[in-house]
Order: C-alpha cells, then sequence, then structure tokens
C-alpha cells in the first residue's frame, strides 16, 4: 500500500462537508459583525517577532512558530487577532476618528500541545473595538460574542464575566509586593488554588487579608455574588471594578442577553493585556472556553508614543462551535444541493444554457462533466446528494 | 452506552492502586459513593443515580487526560502525575494522602561528591518533565531515558548512572543499593477539576471541595 502524505503536526484539512459548515458560519459570523457596524480587515498572516510579543512580554515566545526573514529578522506566525489589530491601528490607522470598530475571521497558529478544537493552526472570528472606553463598550462586545454563538447555532452556553482590575485592587489593599502580586496572579492563571492558599499563608497578612486573597477564584456566581464580592473589596480599584461590571451587566439586560450571562471574579486571561471586564465562554460538554476577550487599554501604547487609546474585544474559536453543535446534537450548518443536471451525447449545449438559467435564480447546479444515460445520472445525482434531477435528450 | 449528556450528572475519575481506596473513603465520607465502587470492579463506569454521580476508574496516569478534556468534571490525582503532565486543570485542594517525594539517587557505591559530577550522565526517569526542568534549573545537561516502573534497576543493570523517582518510605532504595542526593519536589494527592466544569457546575464542585476541606481539617485535628 502506498503511504498517505503526512500533514505536520497540529495541523488539518477541511474536507468538502466540513469546509461548507465552516464557511456558513464564518458567513452568518460576517453577516453579523457588518450589521453591528464592524468593517472586516485582513493582517499578514506573518509578522515581526517584536511586533507579535510587545503587549504580551517574553512568555509568549515558546508558542510561537518562528521563521527568519530575508534581513535575518525574525519573524512569527500571528498567535492571535488582536496585537496584529492593534499594531494597524497604532500605525496606518492613525487619525482615523475614533472609534474603530473592526472585524476578522482568520486563521491564527500557535506551536503547542494540540487541543480538542483547537489545532496549532486554528480559526477565530472576532472585534475589536478601539477608542472607547465605556462600559457601554464592553457591553456592546459581550452581546456581540452572544449574538455570534445564538447565530452559529448554539443555544445552551454560559458566558463569565470578570475583572482583573478586581483582582489587583484586592490585592493593593493588602499591600502586596509586586512579586508577590504576580506570583499569587500566576498561581491563578495557572488554576492552581493549592499554590494560590500555600503562597497566601506564607505572607505576613491578617487571618481575614489571607481568607479574602484565597477567596478570589471561588467568586463565582450571579448578581448576590457582586453583594458578596463588595464586602472583599477595601479600596477605590476593586470597588471601581465591581462598579463596572454591575453596569455592563445592566446593559446586558437591555440588550436582551444577560440570562447567559455569570459573573466570575476569578478569570484571568492568558494574555497578559487585560486591563478591565475580561469574559470567557463555555458550553456543556467541550472541556475548553469557546470564546473569550475583554478590555486591553494599554496594549496600543506599547506601539509607539501617542497612539494610547482604550480598546476592547473578543474572539470566537470556530472549530470549537462547530465541536459543540455536533456534541450537543445540534443541527450543523448544511449546504443545500438542489438540480444535477445530465444529458445525453450532442446535447451539452442546451445542458449549459438550461444550467445557466437555473443558476441564475440562485440554484445550486452541477452539470455533468460527460454525455451519459439517464440511469447513469441519476445515480451519480444521487451520489452528490442532489435532490433533483434533470436529464436532456 | 454513551454519556455524552453528562450534564446533569458529575463526573469524577479516580485512579487504580494504592490512591485508589484513599480517595473512594475520604469521598465516601461526604457522601460522594457509589454501589459497587471498587477499584477491582469490572465496570469501567460506576453510576449513583440517586446523587447523580459518576465515576471512573482509570489507569493513574490518565486521570489528569480525562479531566483536562472533560469527560471527567473531577479527579483525585497525586502532585507529581500532574507536575509531569502540565495540564491545564483547576487544582482545588491538597488531599494530604499519598505523601511521598521526588528525588533523584544514585548507586551509593558509585557516589560523586558533587551533583553537578553527575552532568552529561544518563538519568532513568517515569518524570523526564519534572527531571528537565531540576536539571536545567542547576544548568546540567542530561539524557533521560524514560522507564515506566521499576526505576531503581536502571543503575544495577548499567541503563543509567542515576534515578529520578519517587520515594516514600525510602525502604526500596535501601534493598538496592541507592542513595538520595538530591530532593525535587513533594507530591501529595490533589482534588483536580476540568476549567469549563468549574465554572458551569461551580456550586456542586465548590461545595464538595469546602466539605472535604472540613473533613481534612477535622482529620488532622485528631491526628495531631
Amino acid at each position: 500500500m502506498k503511504a498517505m502524505l503526512a500533514i505536520p503536526y497540529g495541523t488539518r484539512d477541511f474536507l468538502p462537508l466540513e469546509a461548507t459548515e465552516k464557511r456558513i458560519i464564518e458567513s452568518k459570523l460576517a453577516r453579523l459583525f457588518a450589521g453591528w457596524g464592524y468593517d472586516e480587515v485582513v493582517t499578514p498572516t506573518i509578522e515581526y517577532l517584536d511586533t507579535l510579543t510587545r503587549g504580551a512580554g517574553t512568555d509568549l515566545e515558546p508558542q510561537l512558530y518562528k521563521l527568519f526573514g530575508k534581513d535575518n529578522k525574525i519573524l512569527a506566525l500571528r498567535h492571535e487577532m488582536t496585537t496584529p489589530i492593534a499594531r494597524l491601528v497604532a500605525s496606518r490607522l492613525q487619525g482615523q476618528p475614533l472609534p474603530l470598530r473592526l472585524a476578522y475571521i482568520s486563521s491564527v497558529f500557535r506551536s503547542e500541545q494540540a487541543q480538542t478544537g483547537r489545532q496549532c493552526e486554528f480559526y477565530q472570528a472576532g472585534v475589536e473595538l478601539m477608542g472607547a472606553a465605556s462600559a457601554a463598550a464592553d457591553a456592546e462586545v459581550v452581546a456581540l460574542a452572544i449574538r455570534g454563538m445564538l447565530v452559529a447555532g448554539l443555544k445552551d452556553f454560559t458566558v463569565c464575566l470578570g475583572q482583573v482590575e478586581f483582582v489587583s485592587g484586592v490585592m493593593e489593599q493588602y499591600n502586596l509586593s509586586e512579586q508577590a502580586s504576580d506570583a499569587l496572579k500566576e498561581a491563578m492563571e495557572k488554576h492552581d488554588l493549592v499554590l494560590l492558599e500555600n503562597l497566601v499563608d506564607e505572607l505576613q497578612l491578617s487571618e481575614q487579608a489571607r481568607r479574602a486573597l484565597k477567596e478570589l477564584p471561588l467568586l463565582s456566581g450571579g448578581q448576590e455574588m457582586l453583594a458578596q464580592a463588595r464586602e472583599l473589596a477595601l479600596n477605590a480599584t476593586s470597588r471601581r471594578a465591581l462598579d463596572n461590571l454591575t453596569e455592563i451587566y445592566e446593559l446586558l439586560e437591555a440588550y436582551g442577553v444577560a440570562d447567559y450571562v455569570k459573573f466570575d471574579l476569578g478569570i484571568i486571561r492568558d494574555f497578559s493585556y487585560y486591563t478591565g471586564m475580561v469574559f470567557e465562554a463555555y458550553t456543556p460538554g467541550l472541556g475548553f472556553p469557546l470564546a473569550g476577550g475583554g478590555r486591553y487599554d494599554h496594549l496600543l501604547s506599547d506601539f509607539g508614543e501617542g497612539t494610547a487609546c482604550p480598546a476592547t474585544g473578543f474572539a470566537l474559536g470556530i472549530e470549537r462551535v462547530l465541536l459543540a453543535l455536533t456534541r450537543q446534537g445540534l443541527q450543523r450548518p448544511e449546504a443545500a444541493k438542489d438540480v444535477y443536471v445530465g444529458y445525453a451525447p450532442g446535447k451539452i449545449a442546451s445542458a449549459i444554457s438550461k444550467v445557466t438559467e437555473l443558476r441564475e435564480e440562485g440554484q445550486v447546479v452541477e452539470l455533468a462533466a460527460a454525455p451519459g444515460t439517464e440511469a447513469e445520472a441519476r445515480a451519480l445525482a444521487n451520489q452528490q446528494g442532489y435532490s433533483r434531477l434533470l436529464y436532456l435528450q | 452506552m454513551q454519556l455524552n449528556n453528562n450534564k446533569e450528572y458529575l463526573t469524577i475519575a479516580l485512579p487504580k492502586g494504592k490512591l485508589f481506596s484513599l480517595s473512594a473513603d475520604l469521598l465516601a465520607k461526604v457522601g460522594y459513593t457509589a454501589e459497587g465502587l471498587t477499584d477491582k470492579s469490572r465496570k469501567l463506569v460506576i453510576t449513583n443515580e440517586e446523587k447523580k454521580l459518576r465515576f471512573i476508574i482509570t489507569k493513574t496516569a490518565d486521570v489528569p487526560t480525562y479531566v483536562e478534556y472533560g469527560a471527567a468534571d473531577l479527579g483525585v490525582i497525586g502532585k507529581d502525575v500532574l507536575a509531569e503532565n502540565g495540564m491545564d486543570v483547576y487544582e482545588l485542594l491538597d488531599l494530604g494522602f499519598g505523601r511521598c517525594h521526588v528525588m533523584m539517587a544514585v548507586p551509593k557505591a558509585e557516589r560523586r561528591p558533587q551533583l553537578t559530577d553527575y552532568a552529561q550522565t544518563r538519568v532513568a526517569t517515569k518524570f523526564p518533565h519534572i527531571a528537565e526542568q531540576f536539571f536545567s534549573a542547576h544548568g546540567m545537561q542530561m539524557e533521560y531515558i524514560k522507564l515506566n516502573g521499576s526505576i531503581e534497576l536502571g543503575p544495577i543493570v548499567g541503563l543509567s548512572e542515576s534515578i529520578v523517582d519517587i520515594v516514600e518510605t525510602g525502604t526500596t532504595l535501601k534493598e538496592n543499593d541507592l542513595e538520595e542526593i538530591a530532593y525535587i519536589m513533594d507530591a501529595t494527592a490533589r482534588l483536580v477539576a476540568n476549567r469549563v466544569s468549574f465554572k458551569l457546575k461551580f456550586e456542586r464542585i465548590h461545595k464538595l471541595t469546602e466539605e472535604l476541606r472540613k473533613v481534612l481539617a477535622l482529620e488532622k485535628g485528631a491526628a495531631q
């Protein structure tokens, strides 16, 4: 047997049916984003390594696919779209009237262990709202993310809202050193609550302060939880963070999507550029988040003087949506195949004009590649999944 | 039988072997148990319909995989296995049992004066990742030989100059004329949760964690 040609680790092919499903979901999302006033942008797949690591620090480097350019500069494949779009806004789109609403549907690359619904190359659809610092902007992107999951066909999912300033504020109010709070945040980011407890126990703090810090990753629930969190918020930063979440939630009620939303103050997203509201979306049966995003007010100023600009956004994993639809037994999008046109020898010209006419009506039509009998044409039509046969003799 | 719709159920993965009965006993103390829950069971999934609980009994090293992918919501696993696999799960609680430590040992008769004298030698281990982190931190390049059991055999048959393994009492080391020369990390059993389960089934998981925490504190108090 001839060996099958392999593809690199962490990549995949989308076969016709899979590619169709992907395209249908992407088209629905593209329409939705456009309907909310977001303009699509396309950025290069490769960027300078320096650009991608600028906002995120050095931890990121091991996950990037790197290569050398002709000038011997190090290039990298984009690992997400927020940084390239921030680069774009801080350079080519400088001076454009704000706010800017930008959308993308792109592949991104991470050189890491492939996960469920996430190969090393995977597809994301998302938006960035640049130049708006208000809770209204945050509420808009969360509401749009929820609408996105709904138009994709998902029914059962939960969006958890957090606020990184709440965590920072609580750490601030106990005068933790930067080193100590970084260590605690790292333990939270790694989801290692045992390590968090041990680190907190080593700090010289009151019993009450220790309890508050240990409770941070466990602040999950509805509005009643926010009230509980308020008791832990002893300074302006942490209180402001809670006020901000309350305001966003009220706006989400106005959008009619608040039923999908829960609070979780323990969310610290993987990328260090987040500065305010953060969120992740989860669905039963999929062990990984479907979507995530948040506010990142300083990323743009990392790209140069005078480019400071508040911003917020989200990304939705296309393959994860497809996987969740399958796992939950929901209807996956289907491409209609309408008419298969077969013809007897010598009848190709009339077949072509018939086909052209049907296609202009908007039907999906396949023309037989060669003349044949009606029985042959019927067999091919069935094999390709066409609902109707037209045979010209 | 497919267990796809596990929304109402809480699925707990337990490792076969020495951690099994300790975990099952602890969970039983807070009412989390099921009829016929033993690691001798031929059934791979044991269900408690009344309490909406499912137990999966699996090989130790597979527990973090079940939990990371969300096939199980919760699991009990040694910190050594967690650190070795580097999987993205919530580590909720130190269960205190299964205490051991990861260390480096060498044949007593051939002990070299310093740790760094072992640079560029072969080390047999079940934990190549932990071992590599440890040696890299000491600036040592090593040749890692992955074994799946009876690690002590490595130096005896000339497969390696040293081993990195877990030790509870040190008896096995002694019996094989090995001597511990470097401590690497402590390990105890941990309660772990899937990232998404921890969010979507937060109340149930949090309640269980707190109940277990109380039982552990009581036991600790009684032991002192």
